[in-house]
């Protein structure tokens, strides 16, 4: 099978990823719930998670590096730490519903700071218009998870710093990708997954709290710490992993982060991006395909979407995973984005890569995607 | 034997002191806080030897490490020394 759908999950782990995975169900138990080796194990594998994880995202302190399930999870505990119900809210054009349905949920009054896809003046200046003293919070992804937009997180970090306003950055399609650094930005919150560009498993994530901030809980119940005081600890991260840790998952994303930081996040982003190039540069040249890209993918991580004149996406992705290429079709869980990038009737195709795709895939998905249109 | 034990708030909080204290020579060891010790339950705490409080104190200030509080073990009862 050819995969390319690593925006949703990387399907092709290192095989580091899977070994821990076996090593932790089979020598370690919880972190914090014992001095006995299985539990010391257990936690010398999370201390290790969140160091590497603080290093490469610039944190001083590993203890405000949060295990989620998910970035969905680590999103929620974020907006819902910041946003009263009611609260004004400032999103780019190109937010998932990870980041709306919350919102919604709270009642909160949302602007849309929306610019033209690959357009990050625009993103800039809409940002710089919209948000103002007072606004509860400002979300923006860094990479857009439909059209790989990478939106310019610095600059509107910027923005929020200059007016007092937190910001939260959903670094779902960025982690292991891109770099950011938590401190200079000066976020309130950076969420992402375990199980995409970090190349750990499936019910992974990570929620990096900025310095000075006190979290909501999402839920609340046994930490291994200050146990007989019924409320939650009000450290991290103890405040926000209440239940016994993940920790086969937890051991798989310490492999995954390690190879990651072996590989360099340049040279993944450098290798996605001239698989997508390649993509983009084909489906130009097939009549009736629309793909949403600038030349030299201006702004835009390995992820690519496209559209085939009078065809259904649906069909298009069936008629793909026939031929044993998988791809994701719809609207991605990001109606706002669609909107925005105008659409939403559509929706699109959506290729994405990761570090073990080839160029010679690119070129049998080619050959197949014409037969499927022809 | 005669040693301290340096009270931490979570088993993360001790894994940073014990990281500290690796980092400026001092060797040190993990263990459960006896129940004695802890009126709010479940905590950990770091253990060091005698002659090492001093530079271990000044080890944990240098990282912005507070303990909680510090236990000197002696004659087989835990005494606290200070916080």
């Amino acid at each position: 099978m050819i995969y390319f759908d690593s925006a949703a999950t990387t399907f092709q782990k290192p095989p580091a990823v899977v070994a821990a995975m076996q090593n932790a169900l089979m020598t370690m138990s919880s972190p914090g719930r014992g001095g006995y080796p299985p539990a010391m194990r257990a936690a010398d594998t999370a201390f290790a998670c969140r160091n590497e994880l603080a290093e490469l995202y610039h944190l001083e302190n590993p203890e405000n590096v949060v295990f989620t399930s998910s970035a969905t999870h680590g999103l929620n505990i974020a907006i819902k730490s910041l946003v009263p119900p009611g609260g004004r809210v400032v999103v780019s054009g190109y937010e998932h519903n990870a980041v709306t349905r919350p919102l919604v949920a709270l009642g909160a009054k949302v602007q849309t700071a929306a610019g033209p896809l690959f357009q990050s003046e625009a993103v800039t200046a809409a940002f710089d218009k919209l948000v103002v003293p007072g606004t509860s919070a400002v979300v923006c992804n860094h990479v857009s998870n439909v059209f790989g937009f990478i939106q310019p997180v610095e600059q509107i970090a910027a923005v929020c710093r200059s007016r007092n306003v937190p910001l939260i950055v959903d670094a779902s399609q960025s982690a292991g990708i891109l770099p950011l650094d938590m401190t200079a930005l000066g976020a309130a919150f950076i969420a992402m997954p375990g199980h995409k560009g970090l190349y750990g498993p499936q019910g992974t994530g990570v929620l990096l709290c900025g310095k000075g901030v006190t979290p909501r809980t999402l839920l609340e119940g046994g930490t291994g710490s200050l146990s007989s005081q019924q409320e939650m600890p009000d450290f991290l991260p103890d405040r926000l992993e209440a239940g016994t840790h993940n920790m086969p998952g937890i051991a798989g994303l310490l492999a995954g982060v390690r190879f990651v930081r072996r590989r360099g996040e340049h040279s993944i982003c450098d290798r996605e991006r001239r698989l997508a190039l390649l993509t983009a540069e084909g489906l130009r040249a097939i009549p009736g395909v629309r793909v949403y890209a600038m030349p030299g993918l201006r702004n835009q991580a390995g992820v690519l979407s496209f559209t085939a004149e009078g065809r259904d996406v649906e069909d298009i992705g069936s008629a793909l995973a026939e031929r044993g290429i998988a791809v994701r079709t719809g609207i991605h869980c990001a109606p706002l984005a669609h909107r925005t990038a105008g659409t939403l009737e559509s929706g699109t195709v959506r290729v994405s890569f990761s570090d073990f795709n080839r160029p010679d895939e690119v070129h049998r998905f080619l050959t197949a995607l014409e037969d499927c249109l022809h | 034997m005669e040693h301290y034990l340096i009270l931490a708030r979570s088993i993360t909080f001790a894994q940073r002191m014990q990281s500290a204290l690796d980092r400026a020579g001092i060797r040190c060891q993990i263990f459960r806080a006896p129940r004695d010790l802890t009126d709010l339950g479940c905590a950990y705490a770091v253990q060091i030897a005698v002659p090492d409080l001093t530079p271990a104190l000044l080890a944990l200030r240098r990282a912005s490490l507070d303990p909680v509080q510090i236990f000197l073990y002696q004659r087989g009862l835990y005494q606290e020394v200070g916080t």
